[in-house]
């Protein structure tokens, strides 16, 4: 546990340097949201329907800006193993006296407990500014699955940060992973709208199941059954990526 | 758990990367040495020799392919946990926390290493008196040179206290009163009982500081024994300082003829390392007097450096 929170203290007094850095980290889903979700907001003024259900875009958004900004954190700190790797610093990390797990668990703590803060911050304004309806009842569930989103993309994402060498090559992988995995998702708009081969993608995309649990437990939207389907789902993907990531280090780095 | 006087010990170690490439490359070819408790230890090689790969197999950075190593009697593969446990490491690579201040860096670095914090306060400012770094403690790692990045780094390692200290060129960079203070830290850290191994390519340095050292070449361990040991397996190797009243180009084009391990010259005085047996020198003298006026002369056994070439140049089959 020591060392979990050591490497969580290191992340904090990094994130701490830069004002910037806080911002975005706190208030970025936020302001997307407000933007974003404000002009999409209007340009739907009669809201959009979903399964049997009319929402106004800007509640069915929250849900995304959500699952965004839990991704949004996990590329972030992926990239930090490249700045880390640049510097130097996480070869002699990997000597520190800790095992491979402690080391990923302390940085995704410390990036879950900012999700955790992100996601406050966006759900207490998005209530109190653009009236979103909120189900409080099943706020505990929302802010699990925003915390178990930003583990499962970090793992995920970590796996390649690991084995690609080049920035410009992740970079490139990152890009057509945000292209990719956002378009083909529930992340913006409604997959019943979709053609049946790109509701099939998205189906398979862990990105529409996070988004889809969020915008359940949120705003009550979808099917329980389903749900808790994409839950399992999300829940495997985390389990597996973590797996793999912890494999990575532990084979190895340098090779 | 070995209950032995070795800190670390290596047996039949091989490394091979890229061994399903078309190129592999075997970095460590059946390397095996002791290094006892205690003492400080040199690890010597050219470049590609395979020594960055060692500090990184006994620092649990990467796994061998073959063969065994182990650290304070716990073996790098199957107990990485507890030999990480046992060390400390300057690794090549420069790695400081560059977003956070200089003090930031010595604080982090010794909570990883469960240093309670009132004794990371006092350590901090000793090692910043140490390593003369007290006037840039606030300052952002980001914006110092690279000297005292490399100097924030080494000073890392003098904040906490494990048994084994690697040290991957620690120098590297340093101004020469850093160097120095540098070397102090070492020997005192020696002093109370830890094992230093230190790898680096100023031979006087390794000279001045180790109790043992290694030379390896190719992933092999060609020699190793203290400095005497070394210097005797070095009998073929002396060196001389030749001053002539004017020294010209004929003289050196002569000189240049000898079986040389190096030759440098300043003004009217010349110094060589010459392969072969005192005797030569004499034949070498006697040769140059007869035909040249010879000021001054000096003929000593050889230096670290010369070993190491010696013994290389051999290995190479007697090409340098």
């Amino acid at each position: 546990m020591r060392m979990i929170l050591a490497v969580l203290y290191r992340e904090y007094r990094i994130r701490t340097t830069s004002m910037t850095w806080t911002f975005y980290d706190l208030f970025m889903p936020l302001t997307y949201l407000l933007i974003f979700g404000i002009g999409f907001d209007r340009a739907f003024a009669g809201g959009l329907s979903t399964g049997n259900v009319v929402v106004s875009y800007n509640a069915f958004f929250l849900a995304g800006v959500l699952s965004m900004a839990s991704f949004g954190i996990a590329i972030n700190t992926s990239y930090g193993f490249f700045v880390d790797r640049d510097n130097g610093i996480f070869y002699e990390f990997l000597t520190y006296p800790m095992t491979r797990s402690e080391f990923l668990v302390g940085k995704i703590l410390f990036n879950c407990l900012l999700s955790l803060a992100q996601a406050s911050i966006t759900i207490g304004l998005g209530v109190l500014v653009l009236r979103i309806p909120l189900r409080w009842e099943w706020l505990l569930f929302a802010l699990t699955g925003v915390v178990l989103g930003t583990a499962g993309w970090f793992f995920f994402l970590t796996s390649f940060a690991l084995r690609i060498r080049r920035n410009d090559m992740f970079n490139t992988f990152i890009n057509v992973a945000y292209f990719v995995l956002m378009f083909a998702s529930s992340l913006f708009y409604p997959t019943d709208a979709f053609p049946t081969w790109l509701r099939i993608v998205s189906y398979c995309n862990p990105l529409t199941w996070h988004t889809d649990v969020l915008r359940f437990t949120t705003i009550g939207i979808g099917s329980f059954t389903t749900v808790i389907a994409e839950a399992v789902a999300f829940t495997l993907f985390l389990v597996a990526s973590f797996w793999f990531a912890v494999r990575t280090l532990a084979r190895g780095v340098l090779r | 758990m070995s209950g032995t006087g070795q800190a670390i010990a290596t047996l039949d170690l091989v490394k091979v990367y890229g061994e399903k490439s078309r190129t592999p490359v075997r970095a460590l070819d059946g390397l095996a040495i002791e290094v006892n408790k205690g003492e400080i230890f040199g690890l010597l090689g050219r470049n590609g020799a395979g020594k960055t790969t060692l500090i990184r197999i006994l620092t649990t950075l990467i796994r061998p392919t073959s063969g065994s190593a182990s650290v304070m009697g716990w073996d790098v593969a199957r107990d990485p946990l507890q030999v990480r446990k046992q060390i400390c490491a300057v690794l090549q690579e420069n790695a400081v926390e560059i977003y956070l201040s200089v003090a930031d860096n010595l604080d982090t670095y010794a909570r990883f290493h469960s240093i309670p914090l009132p004794e990371i306060r006092r350590r901090s400012e000793r090692v910043l008196d140490q390593f003369g770094l007290r006037e840039y403690r606030h300052q952002k790692v980001i914006d110092l040179s690279g000297g005292l990045k490399r100097r924030v780094q080494v000073a890392k390692v003098f904040m906490v206290d494990r048994p084994v200290v690697f040290l991957d060129e620690a120098t590297t960079g340093m101004d020469p009163i850093n160097k120095r203070a540098t070397i102090d830290a070492i020997r005192g850290q020696a002093q109370q009982g830890r094992t230093i191994v230190l790898t680096t390519h100023i031979l006087s340095e390794a000279e001045e500081l180790c109790d043992t050292i290694a030379i390896i070449d190719r992933g092999k361990c060609l020699v190793r024994g203290d400095l005497q040991t070394l210097k005797a397996l070095s009998s073929r190797a002396f060196d001389m300082t030749i001053t002539f009243d004017s020294l010209t180009d004929t003289i050196l084009t002569e000189l240049q003829q000898l079986p040389l391990l190096k030759m440098t010259h300043k003004l009217d005085t010349v110094e060589l390392c010459v392969k072969g047996k005192e005797l030569t020198a004499i034949e070498i003298l006697n040769r140059l007097s007869r035909k040249y006026t010879i000021t001054q002369f000096e003929v000593s056994g050889a230096t670290l450096e010369e070993v190491f070439l010696e013994l290389l140049d051999h290995r190479e089959g007697g090409t340098t």
